[in-house]
């Protein structure tokens, strides 16, 4: 697969401020390091031409979650130690082997975009791009496999949220928990 | 932290405690800015919410785009004000009222002669029957998933402050 420059200075980009969130030492440094990461994401999705998940990413990822991290620390641990702490030998040397076993996967995968791929032969993605609008009636496959041809899964997910979302009323208010 | 010197913090660091640290400075350029970009942002949610069915967007993204707008009101008018108005209870209500849509249109499958959440049952009821349930559906995620995070926000942003005033200042840190 030959890179654009557009997707290699994002993947550039990506790469720069994960760094930067994992040696950052400033706490703040560091959350903005990892939203612009995320945003990073986004926008590489963006390119791939995945809008549904390039919005998720943008909004869950480089929005909420970074508002809810600094909220919390700006609450909880900034008032005990005021930095992170640096990057120890053994921290890094798992994520060296983290690296290399998800890394030694990669050649598996077929190059973005070929012909052959299971995404473009395969029966059921093509099931669903021929019959989508006639038996749903919406446009947009990916709300069609969602709630038309796998409601169950999302119906489940709505169900982690509101599971998650009790939990945190539960925990939160406990006071000894914060 | 009560023995820290607030003296020490450098800038970049957040480093005087939570006691000292003024909890919502107000500032008319973040007051205003928000006034005008808030309801722009709360249509472009209910936007997404809504189209998910035509464009790229759904329940989920809708939902964290609608809550943005209250962490955004929260940031320039003060959480505490802005959660005075929003109750835990009508959060409660918002997240079981869209499982309960989410449900209700599942089991209403059944009454339209189809199975739990077959939505083209419902096409039998009404033209684009099907697409208005799903819609409805994405609807009740967006729901869901914007009262949990306004839920959250209103928690890690207050909660603490609630319990820090009900005791002393300085005794947070010894439980």
């Amino acid at each position: 697969m030959s890179l654009s420059t557009p997707v290699a200075l994002v993947l550039l980009f990506m790469l720069g401020s994960a760094l930067a969130a994992a040696a950052l030492r400033d706490v703040v440094g560091s959350i903005v390091a990892f939203a612009g990461y995320s945003f990073g994401v986004a926008v590489l999705w963006a390119f791939l031409r995945a809008p549904d998940v390039a919005l998720t990413e943008a909004a869950v990822g480089a929005g909420i979650t970074t508002v809810l991290f600094l909220l919390t620390i700006a609450r909880t641990t900034v008032s005990r130690s005021e930095r992170f702490e640096g990057i120890s030998l053994r921290s890094g040397l798992a994520v060296v082997a983290i690296v290399v076993t998800v890394g030694a996967t990669v050649p598996a995968l077929p190059p973005i975009g070929a012909a052959g791929t299971p995404v473009l032969d395969g029966g059921v993605s093509q099931y669903y791009l021929h019959n989508a609008y006639e038996q749903t009636g919406v446009t947009n496959v990916v709300t069609a496999v969602l709630v038309g041809y796998r409601g169950f899964d999302t119906l489940g997910e709505a169900a982690v949220v509101f599971a998650a979302g009790v939990a945190m009323l539960l925990v939160l208010r406990q006071e000894e928990f914060v | 932290m009560s023995g820290e010197d607030p003296d020490s913090a450098d800038e970049g660091r957040l480093s005087r405690p939570a006691a000292e640290r003024p909890p919502y400075v107000e500032s008319t350029i973040i007051m205003t800015t928000v006034r005008v970009i808030a309801p722009f942002v709360l249509t472009l949610g209910v936007f997404v919410m809504f189209h998910g069915a035509s464009s790229a967007g759904g329940g989920f993204q809708g939902g964290v785009i609608a809550a943005t707008t209250v962490v955004m009101l929260g940031f320039a008018f003060g959480i505490e004000p802005i959660a005075a108005h929003l109750r835990n209870e009508h959060l409660a209500l918002l997240v079981f009222g869209g499982l309960g849509t989410f449900l209700a249109i599942g089991f209403g499958g059944y009454l339209v002669g189809g199975n739990f959440l077959q939505v083209s049952g419902y096409e039998t009821l009404f033209h684009h029957g099907s697409k208005y349930s799903i819609e409805l559906v994405e609807v009740g995620i967006g729901v869901v998933v914007s009262g949990v995070i306004t839920g959250l926000f209103f928690l890690l942003g207050t909660g603490l402050d609630t319990a820090h005033d009900a005791t002393e200042p300085d005794s947070e840190e010894d439980r």
